[in-house]
């Protein structure tokens, strides 16, 4: 059977599968422990259990003493529950986090139209409205599959009864293809949410008076149009650039709104560049990838920022790149990667935690 | 009436941040830079230590507690292997040998990294730094203990371990890896940081201990094992500490980042160099053998290293200079490195061998390339020589290479059928190296190395002779009394395997342990 594992200081709460260990719940979770060998002999990975029981699999009897194991520490990459499990990490606390609770909700749908030839605004009115943070995102309900699919939510937090998301068709895809070719106004659907730890550092940007930038690049854009509307709609007045990424005109969504805002909010830039736009399009934006279209706009240098990052591994990447070469580092970047148990088992280097 | 309010308990960085920082104070009757001397002379520019990120959050009462109660468990399980004869169930006495190098040249290095450590937490400007350099200088002292300690045993019955640290500073071949450490210690803070925290600590430190911690559990040797075991859980921690110095530094300004790339570029060279040892040890020296050194480089450094250099190239930095020539190398340091102390077995302190046919057997599979072209014709020419009666000692002195001091043993880049020689002249002198990488590293500091102490060099300048040595007398032969100089009885502590006393003791006490006679 699974039990509940709550992470302090998070407040994060959690299911572990019958036979997981509290490391890989937490990494499929996206919540970084610090760990290393994954086997139970380096310690890097030791945390306090303030509440609940586990099993401590094959800790060795160097990383993880006796008296240790009295005072209820655990190694999290040998540890599996064996009751409820209250964890004490060595994680940073985020005074931004809500930590909210994640319920089951049903709606239906109000509204599906082509934002793009590949991308559809859905729009799903819930029969009780959801409390979330701007960035996060729900876990649909599928018919005929096992196992939901998560969508981030576009729209802005302060209407919790009618979520849009913008869903990209991926071709041979089930849950993408039944989105695209049968969902339809009226119907019902299942859904739970919210999950994530990608959101705003709000307290940070106020505290070091910071920036924010946003760079996009596909159906990535939701989170951050999420966040920034939230953040204007309250009347934030510190510096919002969003580098919005696609491949040609046709693939900008929401690029209207986004002109507006920028024209109605001087401290909001909108910087929308295309990848294989042709070249006689009359396109007088920025061309090319949106690390590019970034690195021109900032003149390489991305200092005083905070960034947050959402779109296909590659681009990720390559932003990350871009940022840390115009001298801005890990504790300022976000994206909305998930590091999956599949990625602790590969050969990664540990210099980064959270990119 | 005021309600008693849950006090919100701080997290773990919160709580440590208070017991570490802001320990010091900016100073008034001395300006800081006279206090941390050494903080700015290597061009490392840093803005704000504050940006210092504790790579672990161990305080001193936690540190002592737990180390405590693991050294309690190793202890007690060297004297249980003690006090069983736990030497006499090691799978052969020639294992004892990989002891002698490992106690001669690797734990006195401990100690120098105690002392290294200690000495660049005093230089550091920044309290978090300061903590974690103590931290560390703390273990390393410790695994110098435990290490001397867990062979200790090994001293009441075998030759050739009973003067380690005079060894270190006499004999010819332990100028290897006491040059390397003496660089580093004599470097500047960050420099020592990116040498031992980094290079050494993270991106080498697996093929130094896997191989021997390995080596000793496949040899049934569990004293040297469970030391291994009980320094992982600290070393977890020097490797983190080794991250977090290069990124923060990395970070801090973008004029680090060619002092950096130099250094790791020179450090990782240096410390390559030195394991020339461990892949010999690796391939020639366990006589159950855990994999080559070519499986271990692959394994350790290209898989896991590559991972690491392909972060780091984020900040700029691109993989370790001369690694077409370490790649294509690693077919073959080992056979020449086994061939050099075979040849001067006359000179060294422990026991050198040919190994046998199953074992040649063995080497030409890991090696199928390069194992029966270029060395087991030369090394079965050896063993015919011995069976013969003809046990070859080579009786000159070799030359050894100006920056890693290792006799000029390699070949050229691509060819192994040439000795690779390089040469530079700095104010009218020659020097001589046995590769790019060491000729190079020289001529940035050539200043430091000239005055590297050439044990070869030493010797005939007469200064490896005891007082009152006349080496202008009748019939005079320097060997002996270079032996002497060092400590090394000749024909005990060193010279073939076979016929030694090690060999003939340990089947004359196996023997009574496991008969009636």
């Amino acid at each position: 059977m699974s039990f509940a594992l709550t992470i302090e200081p998070l407040g994060q709460m959690l299911t572990v599968e019958e036979g997981q260990t509290i490391l890989e719940a937490a990494l499929r979770a996206g919540i970084y422990l610090p760990h290393a060998c994954c086997h139970g002999l380096c310690a890097t990975c030791k945390v306090q259990v303030s509440d609940g029981e586990v099993d401590h699999g094959e800790a060795s009897n160097f990383a993880l003493m006796d008296y240790e194991r009295d005072e209820g520490k655990c190694l999290a990459c040998c540890a599996i529950p064996q009751s409820d499990v209250t964890i004490e990490a060595d994680i940073e606390e985020e005074p931004d986090a809500r930590n909210l609770p994640v319920h089951d909700y049903a709606g239906s749908v109000a509204r599906i139209d082509n934002l793009t030839p590949t991308i559809k605004g859905v729009w799903l009115d819930l029969d009780r409205p959801m409390d979330f943070q701007a960035g996060q995102y729900i876990n649909l309900r599928i018919p005929g599959e096992s196992a939901p699919r998560a969508f981030s939510i576009a729209s802005d937090p302060r209407d919790g009864s009618r979520i849009e998301l913008n869903i990209r068709h991926v071709p041979g895809g089930r849950a993408t293809t039944w989105v695209h070719q049968q969902l339809a106004q009226g119907e019902r659907v299942q859904l739970s949410g919210p999950y994530g730890r990608f959101f705003v550092r709000e307290s940070s940007h106020e505290a070091q008076q910071l920036s924010y930038l946003f760079l996009a690049g596909g159906s990535g854009l939701s989170s951050p149009r999420s966040m920034i509307l939230d953040l204007l709609a309250r009347g934030c007045t510190r510096q919002i650039t969003l580098v919005n990424g696609a491949r040609e005109a046709a693939e900008l969504y929401h690029h209207d709104e986004f002109e507006a805002l920028a024209d109605a909010h001087p401290n909001f830039t909108y910087v929308p560049a295309l990848s294989a736009e042709p070249e006689d399009s009359g396109w007088r934006g920025a061309r090319g990838f949106v690390h590019d279209a970034a690195k021109a706009h900032f003149d390489n240098d991305f200092r005083e920022h905070k960034a947050y990052l959402c779109g296909p591994p590659l681009m990720i990447d390559a932003c990350i790149t871009t940022l840390m070469q115009g001298r801005l580092f890990e504790r300022d970047i976000y994206t909305e990667k998930f590091i999956s148990a599949a990625d602790a088992q590969q050969a990664r280097s540990p210099l980064f935690k959270r990119i | 009436m005021d309600m008693p309010v849950a006090k919100k308990k701080l997290g773990l960085k919160e709580r440590y941040a208070l017991m570490t920082r802001g320990l010091d104070w900016q100073t008034t009757y001395q300006p800081m830079d006279k206090v941390f001397p050494f903080a700015k002379y290597e061009g490392i520019k840093i803005h704000d230590w504050d940006k210092w990120e504790d790579p672990f959050r161990l305080t001193m009462d936690a540190y002592w507690k737990y180390q405590a109660e693991k050294e309690k468990k190793l202890y007690a399980i060297i004297d249980a292997f003690a006090q069983n004869n736990g030497h006499l169930g090691v799978t052969d006495a020639r294992y004892v040998n990989t002891l002698k190098l490992f106690l001669n040249g690797i734990s006195p290095l401990e100690y120098m990294a105690h002392r290294g450590f200690a000495h660049v937490g005093r230089a550091f400007p920044g309290v978090g730094t300061r903590v974690a350099c103590l931290m560390q200088s703390l273990d390393e002292i410790r695994h110098s203990q435990t290490q001397i300690h867990s062979m200790s045993n090994y001293n009441k019955y075998y030759n050739g371990m009973h003067s380690f640290p005079k060894m270190l500073q006499r004999v010819w071949y332990m100028s290897v890896p006491r040059s390397f450490f003496d660089d580093a210690v004599t470097a500047g803070p960050f420099e020592f940081m990116i040498a031992v925290g980094f290079s050494f600590e993270y991106v080498l430190t697996n093929l130094l201990f896997v191989p021997f911690v390995s080596g000793a559990a496949y040899n049934g040797d569990m004293g040297a094992m469970t030391f291994g075991f009980s320094a992982q859980s600290d070393e977890a921690r020097h490797m983190t500490l080794g991250l977090e110095v290069i990124k923060f530094v990395l970070e801090q300004d973008p004029d680090n980042l060619p002092i950096v790339q130099r250094w790791i570029d020179k450090w990782t060279w240096r410390g390559y160099r030195v394991l020339t040892l461990v892949a010999m040890m690796m391939d020639y020296m366990l006589p159950k053998r855990v994999m080559s050194w070519k499986e271990a480089w692959e394994v350790y450094f290209e898989q896991n290293g590559g991972a690491l250099f392909k972060d780091l190239a984020r900040y700029g930095i691109r993989p370790p200079k001369w690694l077409d020539q370490i790649e294509f190398d690693k077919d073959h340091i080992s056979h020449q490195a086994w061939s050099t102390l075979y040849q001067y077995g006359g000179a060294s302190n422990f026991h050198t061998w040919m190994p046998s046919d199953e074992e040649m057997d063995w080497l030409s599979a890991k090696y199928p390339n390069t194992f029966d072209k270029f060395y087991r014709p030369r090394f079965e020419h050896w063993r015919d020589e011995q069976k013969k009666g003809n046990r070859f000692y080579n009786m000159t002195l070799p030359m050894l290479c100006q920056t890693c001091q290792i006799p000029m043993i390699f070949t050229e880049p691509g060819d192994p059928t040439q000795t690779c020689y390089r040469e530079s002249t700095h104010k009218g002198m020659k020097y001589h190296f046995c590769s790019d990488g060491c000729k190079e590293i020289f001529d940035h500091e050539p200043e430091k190395y000239k005055q590297s102490w050439l044990p070869v060099h030493q010797i005939y300048q007469g200064n490896c002779f005891n007082p009152g040595v006349d080496p202008t007398a009748e019939g005079f032969k320097p060997l002996p009394v270079v032996l002497d100089y060092y400590g090394v009885g000749f024909g005990r502590d060193n010279l073939d395997f076979e016929g030694s006393e090690d060999q003939k003791n340990f089947a004359a006490w196996r023997g009574a342990a496991t008969t009636n006679v």
